[in-house]
């Protein structure tokens, strides 16, 4: 199973900035990572630290100042926008805090919508859209308009037309951020599931460490920085060894950039622990 | 995307606004009615009275007459006499564009069959000329030729009207050539007592159909040749003071007709004689006049319809704007989804290019009724603001024509202003920022 993992995302030197009239301000700086196919990775910061830039970037709604975002190969900040709306149809899917969704369709429009970019035939369309929310436990809903439906509920229709094209990464900008806890479980445990269900690559801002225990891989970020990236489940090895209890215990910090002092003494310690267990 | 989504997709965002859809397409209905219909005005005008010009006379031809009349220094119009000859006939010959020239000779003749009498008009001219002035189809008979020049020409109604006159009551009779014996005699001058009067009998005819043209219908023509030797016969026969006026009338032409090969170089022509030294006169020219103001009427209509089109087109360029900002998010979500930026532009140009079509569509419905109603009751309105102040407009006449082209073209039109007033609004969509739009309410 092992070999079979491959490298998905790869982000190298990526920076942006900003030009707010004649102050620059420097949203990411200097930003190197790689995400693994069928990962579930959680980009955790505070606001204003440069995560949601990073997922613009990753995701090519917005242009890195410089620096190389490879996506399955290719480097999509040289892609043309034809290009890339095409790279979009064909790999990516998203899932927003406000969930996006097309006001003025019912459920299952919107969730048809990404495979009528795709020209898809209306008649699959229909049904790929409709075992889709199914799927997401929406089945009586198809014909309501967003409005119509509850926060967690336009968040399913969200999740579904994220996944109905069946793209092979998809990004997720705070999903519940504008949930309550009791949903905001229900949402995460059904975007892990499905990506789980199809070996999909999950990338997932949030600010919330708690909704990070989800994630196989949580990336630290503060003020355009990364720093530090947290493996808890490495899905590179079988099984058993990664479904062990979580948190602080199993905690292993493989990379330091630019750490404040105090983290890099405790990571400094963490890795003579390390060495001192092998 | 495919087509039919599109199409789907673009009619589904206009029924979404009903209320500002409709709006901005009775903009254009009413933008559509106003250049149709003042086009329609336009040709309407220009068709009524070239028709009528036409009835009255062939457009070609042009008349050098003997007594004809200049505008002296004081601006009055003085009466002069054209002096013509077979010379001035050969120099006209050779003008350019000269299809056909003819000199006549005109004389009222007295017309007898039996007690009945009448009057008629014979018109000489060179036989070999008679096919190319536009006459009338030939009823019965042939065209006279060098040959055969004894044939003459004689118009439908020419043989109406014969009258008897015995004591206090008048008979009327209408002559059947063929069957009553017709016959006729030159009336300028006193016949000498003493010698035998010319009397031609019509045996040897041809008949015009029915035609509209006065010119024809109550007139004969002659072969030139034949009408001189009969003329001198005739003069032969008059008292010596008389026989010598006679003749001298035969030396100077009263009219010299010209056939042009053109209706476009009948003015040049004209010119080129007026050049030469001699007045002349054409249909065409007055056509030509009138040709002229109604051009300027039919362009200041098509300006009015115009601006109306215009601000149908400002109208539909702001609907699309508006509809944008509405819509920003939407464009936003859709580019995030993989639309491609063509998609997006080609939705927006469809909305406004429909627009336009449902517009132009009901634009055109609304013109025929318009222009249903504008011949009905707008006759005299129009009439007096048409050149030539309604005298050239009959009863019934249609001021307002739609040709077939013109509903296909102003469609076609109504589509590309649309279109084109959805261009810059449709190109401002595909720039709209994915995360700035989708940050945006609605």
């Amino acid at each position: 199973m092992g070999e079979n993992i491959e490298t998905i995302i790869e982000v190298k030197n990526v920076k942006k900035i900003y030009h707010m009239g004649h102050e620059r301000i420097c949203a990411l700086n200097d930003v190197n990572f790689t995400i693994l196919k069928g990962e579930f990775c959680c980009l955790l910061g505070t606001s204003g630290s440069g995560k949601s830039t990073l997922l613009n970037l990753m995701a090519g709604i917005e242009k890195a100042s410089g620096g190389q975002i490879i996506i399955k190969g290719k480097n999509i900040s040289k892609m043309s926008e034809n290009n890339l709306a095409k790279f979009r149809q064909r790999y990516l899917g998203f899932v927003f805090q406000s969930y996006n969704l097309m006001n003025s369709m019912t459920a299952l429009e919107n969730v048809e919508f990404p495979l009528v970019f795709k020209k898809v035939p209306a008649k699959r369309r229909k049904k790929l859209a409709r075992d889709m929310l199914i799927k997401v436990g929406l089945a009586s809903r198809l014909k309501h308009k967003p409005k119509e439906m509850s926060g967690g509920q336009q968040q399913r229709v969200g999740i579904a037309r994220a996944f109905v094209a069946n793209p092979q990464i998809v990004f997720a900008d705070e999903p519940t951020g504008n949930l309550d806890t009791k949903t905001t479980m229900e949402v995460m445990d059904l975007i892990k599931d499905m990506a789980k269900a199809n070996h999909q690559t999950i990338v997932m801002v949030t600010h919330d460490p708690r909704l990070a225990s989800y994630a196989d891989k949580i990336i630290h970020i503060l003020d355009g920085n990364i720093q530090s990236v947290e493996v808890l489940h490495d899905i590179t090895k079988p099984e058993e060894q990664t479904a062990a209890p979580l948190e602080s215990e199993q905690k292993e910090k493989k990379e330091v950039t630019e750490g404040k002092e105090k983290e890099t003494v405790s990571i400094e310690k963490e890795k003579m622990k390390e060495e001192e267990r092998i | 995307m495919r087509i039919s989504d599109l199409i789907i997709m673009g009619l589904r965002n206009l029924s979404r606004r009903k209320a500002r859809t409709a709006l901005t397409v009775v903009g254009m209905v009413i933008g559509t009615i106003s250049i149709v219909v003042m086009v329609s005005i336009g040709i309407g005008m220009n068709e009524t009275f070239t028709k009528s010009v036409m009835e009255n006379g062939s457009m070609t031809i042009i008349s050098i007459y003997k007594d004809s009349y200049v505008e002296n220094e004081n601006g009055n119009y003085q009466s002069i006499e054209q002096k013509m000859n077979d010379a001035l006939v050969e120099q006209i010959k050779d003008i350019e564009h000269v299809d056909a020239v003819t000199p006549i000779y005109n004389k009222y003749v007295q017309l007898t069959s039996g007690k009945y009498q009448s009057g008629m008009e014979l018109i000489a001219m060179d036989c070999a000329a008679m096919p190319k002035f536009g006459f009338p189809e030939l009823k019965e008979g042939e065209y006279p030729t060098a040959e055969n020049n004894q044939i003459i020409l004689i118009g439908a109604e020419a043989m109406r009207d014969f009258y008897y006159f015995s004591g206090r009551t008048v008979k009327q009779k209408t002559i059947e050539l063929g069957k009553d014996k017709v016959s006729f005699t030159f009336q300028e001058y006193q016949v000498n007592e003493k010698k035998k009067p010319v009397t031609v009998t019509l045996n040897n005819y041809a008949l015009f159909a029915e035609t509209q043209d006065y010119r024809y219908n109550y007139c004969s023509y002659i072969d030139l040749e034949y009408f001189k030797s009969l003329y001198t016969k005739y003069a032969a026969t008059l008292k010596a003071e008389d026989r010598k006026k006679a003749l001298a009338s035969l030396e100077n032409y009263e009219e010299i007709r010209i056939n042009v090969d053109n209706m476009k170089n009948v003015m040049d022509v004209q010119k080129t004689i007026e050049a030469m030294g001699y007045k002349c006169e054409s249909d065409m020219q007055y056509l030509n006049s009138m040709l002229e103001t109604s051009n300027m009427l039919q362009m200041v209509l098509g300006a009015i319809g115009l601006v109306a089109m215009l601000v149908s087109a400002i109208n539909i360029a702001n609907t699309m704007v508006m509809s944008i900002y509405e819509r920003t998010k939407e464009i936003g979500i859709m580019k995030v989804l993989g639309c491609y930026i063509r998609d997006i532009k080609k939705l927006f140009l469809f909305e406004s290019g429909m627009i336009g079509l449902i517009g132009g569509t009901l634009g055109i419905g609304c013109s025929y009724l318009a222009s249903y109603y504008i011949n009905k009751y707008g006759g005299n309105l129009l009439s007096s603001i048409m050149p030539g102040g309604g005298y050239y407009t009959e009863e019934g006449a249609k001021f307002s024509q739609i040709p077939i082209w013109l509903p296909l073209a102003a469609t076609l039109f109504a589509i590309v202003v649309g279109v084109l007033a959805g261009y810059i609004p449709a190109r401002r969509a595909t720039k709209i920022s994915a995360i700035e739009a989708m940050k945006t309410d609605g």
